[in-house]
């Protein structure tokens, strides 16, 4: 091969991933694939655990709150993993040369801090976020997964009408000035691009070390993370988007995306848990109920209404929030703050006070193949996925329930 | 060409510059230009979707500045 022919090949290959974004259902089938491996490894991908596990140690740094005794998050996989998902697509945005300090007016920041304080709340009392409790707990046949998921739609039906409110009656909120830094026009700016090999040698080094020390787990949820945060950012994978769309612009690639994603995950979760693979010394029902939650049905629901205003009102889900982070969305990095500050503090204080005053009847684990067996579960799943489908593309078509 | 109104979107995230795209969009006659400017990326991917949608003619994109992105919308 000439050299201008590599050349071409290369220039060629650089346009398909970083000139243009990928279809939000590669993303996240992609990202469904990833998932059902690290099931494979040792257990489905989880946001929240990362948010949690940073604000720990920060109260540990600070000594406040009774942390004192939380493990390092370099030791924490799911800390590692949501700190690679950062780099990761700080990686993306800096190939693709989108990569900017983006400041938002004030108004945005503190919306931005609040909705993540809510995802907080809403992760802790209820079964987790957007990641954990819907797009690992949903295939892995959680009956709360399902709660949860109503509780993400109503969540966010309340937000969107709260957004349009807020623009009608004090549009002074998001109005005013912000500031860019950083950033390059697309026919310059090589710095970025040059910045973004550094920092993927960086991330693989940083999971050599893990290898070297025989960390594994460590190592690969490292790589993973790092991989999941260049597909969100290339595909724009965000659960938000999925759940909000049809009652904004009423576009659908979002909600079909997140389906497509669903279905992978559902099919790897099933074998895995059917099959008992990567059980190690873990018992076949252990494995069964990985990511089946306890509190089933009203904490679900509860958790993920609140969540659902959350992460609308920030503008990004668990995944969503970090991967603009990398990015350089500023208001992401408040919502980040906010979630990782009220997490602790709720799972602390809020949440046994809810399991205190709930009836037993709503605290134990729902899984579904007890009750339906797993061709029921699956089943029924595949059925609230096509009503979601179904609604998703009439919606579209007929603009009955989009704002704009 | 005349430009009706212009609308600075700097800055904000996802959903708020499609937003308030639409809110100002609706305001306008047929056949009148919108300027809009921003620098969320996904806006980028999410506009031009919306107005072949919506039946409104993206006329230009432009990078003015870097990363600071110009979008010239006329409404159908």
């Amino acid at each position: 091969m000439k050299e201008s022919e590599k050349k071409s090949v290369f220039k060629d290959l650089y346009n398909i991933f970083f000139t243009k974004h990928w279809p939000v259902w590669t993303g996240a089938v992609l990202a469904g694939i990833l998932n059902v491996l690290m099931f494979g490894i040792v257990s489905p991908w989880s946001g929240s655990a990362g948010y949690s596990s940073w604000g720990k140690n920060l109260y540990k740094v600070v000594n406040i709150l009774g942390f004192e005794e939380t493990p390092s998050l370099l030791g924490n996989k799911w800390a590692l993993l949501s700190i690679m998902i950062v780099l990761g697509s700080f990686i993306g945005a800096l190939l693709s040369k989108s990569f900017a300090v983006r400041i938002p007016p004030f108004g945005e920041l503190i919306k931005g801090f609040i909705g993540g304080s809510l995802m907080g709340i809403g992760a802790t009392v209820g079964i987790g976020c957007s990641i954990g409790g819907f797009f690992s707990g949903v295939p892995a046949l959680s009956g709360g997964a399902i709660f949860l998921t109503f509780g993400l739609f109503l969540g966010t039906v309340v937000a969107v009408k709260y957004l349009f409110w807020e623009m009608e009656k004090f549009p002074k909120i998001s109005t005013g000035k912000g500031f860019t830094y950083l950033a390059v026009s697309q026919d310059r700016g090589a710095w970025q691009k040059w910045m973004g090999l550094i920092v993927s040698i960086l991330l693989f080094f940083i999971a050599y070390t893990y290898f070297q020390a025989d960390e594994y787990v460590l190592g690969w949820f490292i790589i993973i993370g790092g991989l999941l945060g260049l597909i969100s950012q290339r595909s724009i994978f965000c659960i938000v988007r999925a759940f909000r769309e049809p009652f904004m612009s009423g576009d659908s690639t979002g909600a079909k995306g997140i389906i497509a994603g669903l279905l992978v995950v559902l099919f790897g979760f099933v074998v895995i848990k059917t099959m008992n693979i990567g059980a190690g010394e873990t018992a076949l029902r252990a494995r069964e109920m990985s990511f089946v939650h306890s509190n089933f049905w009203l904490r679900g629901l509860l958790g993920g209404f609140v969540f659902g205003i959350g992460m609308t009102i920030a503008g990004g889900c668990a995944v969503g929030t970090l991967w603009r982070m990398g990015e350089g969305q500023v208001k992401l990095w408040f919502s980040a703050l906010g979630f990782l500050l009220i997490a602790p503090i709720s799972s602390k204080f809020i949440t046994p006070w809810l399991t205190d005053i709930l009836p037993f009847n709503m605290q134990y684990k729902n899984y579904l193949p007890d009750y339906l067996g797993y061709a029921g579960s699956v089943g029924l799943v595949l059925v609230i996925l096509g009503i979601w489908y179904w609604f998703a593309v009439w919606n579209e078509k007929s603009g009955k329930f989009s704002q704009f | 060409m005349e430009i009706k109104e212009t609308i600075d979107t700097k800055g904000l995230s996802c959903p708020m510059p499609m937003m308030k795209l639409a809110k100002a969009m609706k305001g306008l006659k047929p056949g009148e230009i919108l300027e809009m400017f921003g620098t969320d990326p996904g806006t980028r991917a999410d506009l031009p979707q919306w107005c072949e949608k919506k039946g409104n003619t993206l006329l230009e994109e432009t990078e003015p500045e870097p990363g600071v992105f110009r979008f010239l919308i006329q409404k159908q």
